[in-house]
């Protein structure tokens, strides 16, 4: 006999937690490699020191809850990898993992650990980083400048395309350039060809529910389309704001994040235009220029009361279908007889 | 068209070989061609409707759909003038082919059993129901369209698919789903008085040497079974009744199978106990093919808060697994599920009857 009790049903789907979270971690792998190829060595580091907080402090939360740690979750190091990609490739270290920190401790274990979250942990780290050190965060260095692999690297800093963007202006970089991701930027959102085949991969395997991604960026092209915050035509303001902004980034890596997102498909397909709303309403009225992760924040907030919603409003129409397919049945006994 | 758009889960079938092998008898001596005695004729061109449905209740044939006796279920089918009368062989669980290989092998005896049965209703329009997903059913064994003359309607769609099988039938009036199973026992009954001393089951399982479906007597044990297929390695559990809804036999040495049985496989334990915990990715809420939302009604069931649980109808669940099927963290929402409605209507129960106490 089986040391525990199988419960049905005995076969099961191969698909784990486990591989929902390799999945998202094999995804981010390319954009390390890219910020490996702008910034050297610097970015890999950045990544391993957050990784290394966030799986540290995880572990530490675990304990001090009194649960068993298990290494099969690995939701830790995706919030790890997460988290320097959206800044600068010459963060101090202690940015980084002061981020990460705050991340898995006060947003992630407050609120009860994986799945439990209010708040998208990688978000609001962010947001606590650009909080604290505004001007590390937003502080970018040239592509293939090479900053130092170790301590600071705060020498020959400028800020990019996207701070022209929010002080109203319209940048100066060659268009090929932006395509291909050559400008300053934050270590792992410069890429756009690569993050959309990111997000491909995402879809096919699953790991990314494709309804809250699908109006969110539907909204946000619409926007960014019709109406430009810049002086420059609809296409171009695209072009713009799509390779600058942390949007596209944060649509495809953090919006999907399973434990905030809303469960059913109609309130995610709603979920994903609000978070496109509050996007381009802080770009219009925030004082930051990466203003994502604040809106997904308030969004976030919205989530269990959209469930709610379209949860009251599915009650209400199976009620209706029964009652008319019912009635149907009756007027047809009724007929025969 | 319409399976495209159900939701549900697509599953590996695993029938094969059981399905395409030939259907043998495994039977206890002691038990078998028992008779009952009636003085009605040996052949269906000579009985009534009322006939029919006497010879079901003497032969005391059950049906292995429902666990109804047939005769109560032609009775009431023939009450509310049924239109269509369908034979059910939709195994859409992975390893059962136990309604599905009698129809084949045993075609002659299933079609009359049918005609015998639509005779009993009142002429309704005739019927045999198999599963369209049937991805590993090769060529060598593709489906006929027609069997003794009666139409095949295959059941499209994803996973659960028996719970469907009425949507198929429903414009032509009210329809009456009855077992192959008891169909072939009915033919029997007819045409011998013999009386339902089997039932037909899938022995299957990684663990099995042969799988094969057999008709067994009723009241054999799962190991008499295993030693008739032959068992390629030791079974890491038993389960009985068909792989996505069936239970475990905690005792495969005295446990009787039934005409409820349908399945009886010995499955390896491989899967090692996972603890993950729930990420919250609301797939089961995307499979559902009762649109519930598992993800909240399993998480009001965590905190004991079971007065939520009306809210998200939790009463429409058909318990077919498929949430638990899906679930990345591997929890066992079917069973709990499960286990929260039988506690729900025990409190009912307890209430209610503190009510009349104080009336």
């Amino acid at each position: 006999m089986p040391q525990y009790e199988p419960k049905a049903p005995y076969v099961r789907s191969r698909d784990s937690a486990f591989t929902m979270m390799a999945d998202m971690i094999i995804a981010m792998l390319p954009l390390y490699f890219m910020a490996f190829y702008f910034y050297g060595s610097r970015a890999l580091l950045l990544g391993l020191a957050s990784v290394a907080a966030a799986v540290i402090s995880d572990l530490a939360c675990i304990l001090l809850e009194g649960k068993t740690p298990y290494f099969r979750d690995i939701s830790a190091v995706v919030t790890g990898m997460l988290l320097p990609l959206m800044m600068s490739a010459a963060t101090p270290y202690y940015v980084v993992v002061s981020a990460s920190v705050f991340a898995i401790v006060f947003v992630k274990h407050v609120f009860g650990g994986v799945g439990q979250c209010a708040f998208n942990p990688a978000a609001a780290g962010f947001a606590f980083a650009v909080s604290c050190w505004p001007a590390q965060v937003f502080a970018y260095p040239a592509p293939f400048s090479a900053p130092g692999a170790f301590g600071s690297a705060a020498e020959g800093l400028s800020s990019g395309p996207a701070w022209n963007l929010f002080q109203g202006g319209v940048p100066t970089n060659d268009i090929l350039d932006l395509l291909l991701g050559k400008f300053l930027g934050p270590m792992g959102l410069t890429n756009i060809v690569v993050l959309v085949t990111c997000l491909f991969y995402l879809l096919f395997r699953g790991a990314v529910s494709w309804q809250a991604p699908a109006t969110f960026f539907a909204v946000m092209v619409l926007a960014v389309f019709l109406f430009p915050r810049i002086p420059e035509t609809g296409p171009m303001s695209l072009v713009y704001e799509a390779t600058t902004g942390m949007w596209v980034f944060g649509g495809i890596f953090l919006l999907g994040e399973p434990g905030t997102l809303p469960k059913r498909s109609s309130s995610r397909l709603l979920y994903g235009a609000l978070a496109a709303l509050f996007t381009v309403l802080f770009q219009r009225f925030g004082q930051v220029e990466q203003t994502f992760a604040f809106a997904l924040l308030l969004t976030n907030v919205f989530g269990f009361t959209l469930d709610r919603g379209s949860e009251r409003l599915l009650r209400r129409l199976r009620r209706v279908y029964i009652a008319t397919k019912t009635k149907r049945s009756e007027k047809k006994s009724a007929q025969r007889a | 068209m319409a399976g495209f758009f159900t939701r549900g889960i697509i599953l590996e079938q695993r029938k094969e070989p059981a399905l395409r092998r030939k259907l043998r008898t495994f039977l206890n001596a002691n038990y078998a061609n028992m008779l009952f005695e009636s003085d009605l004729p040996c052949d269906g061109a000579e009985l009534f409707g009322e006939e029919i449905i006497e010879i079901a209740r003497l032969a005391r044939i059950i049906d292995e759909r429902d666990g109804m006796f047939l005769h109560e279920k032609l009775e009431k089918a023939r009450q509310m003038e049924a239109k269509v009368l369908v034979g059910d062989a939709i195994d859409d669980e992975p390893y059962v082919s136990s309604q599905l290989n009698p129809l084949l092998f045993l075609q002659k005896e299933a079609g009359e059993g049918l005609r015998l049965a639509a005779k009993a209703v009142g002429n309704p329009k005739i019927y045999f129901a198999i599963y369209k997903n049937l991805s590993d059913v090769d060529l060598k064994t593709k489906l006929p369209k027609k069997i003794e003359g009666v139409e095949i309607r295959r059941i499209h769609g994803r996973y659960p698919a028996e719970f469907r099988t009425m949507d198929d039938f429903d414009g032509q009036g009210p329809t009456v789903l009855v077992g192959i199973c008891s169909l072939i026992h009915l033919y029997r009954a007819v045409y011998e008085h013999r009386i339902q001393s089997t039932c037909f089951v899938t022995v299957a399982g990684r663990c099995v040497a042969n799988p094969t479906n057999l008709e067994v007597s009723i009241g054999m044990t799962p190991t008499q079974l295993f030693e008739r297929c032959g068992l390629a390695e030791e079974p890491g559990y038993v389960v009985v009744g068909g792989s996505m809804t069936g239970e475990v036999c905690p005792d495969p040495d005295s446990y009787l199978v039934g005409t409820m049985s349908r399945a009886v496989l010995a499955l390896r334990d491989e899967e090692k106990k996972r603890r993950y915990q729930c990420v919250g990715c609301g797939r089961c809420a995307e499979v559902c093919p009762e649109n519930l939302t598992p993800f909240y009604i399993n998480r009001y069931i965590e905190q004991g808060r079971y007065e939520e649980l009306a809210f998200y109808d939790i009463h429409r669940c058909i318990g077919c697994g498929t949430c638990s099927y899906i679930c990345p963290a591997k929890i066992d929402i079917a069973q709990n599920i499960k286990q929260a409605k039988a506690e729900m209507a025990k409190n009912r129960q307890k209430k209610e009857a503190d009510e009349n106490a104080a009336v």
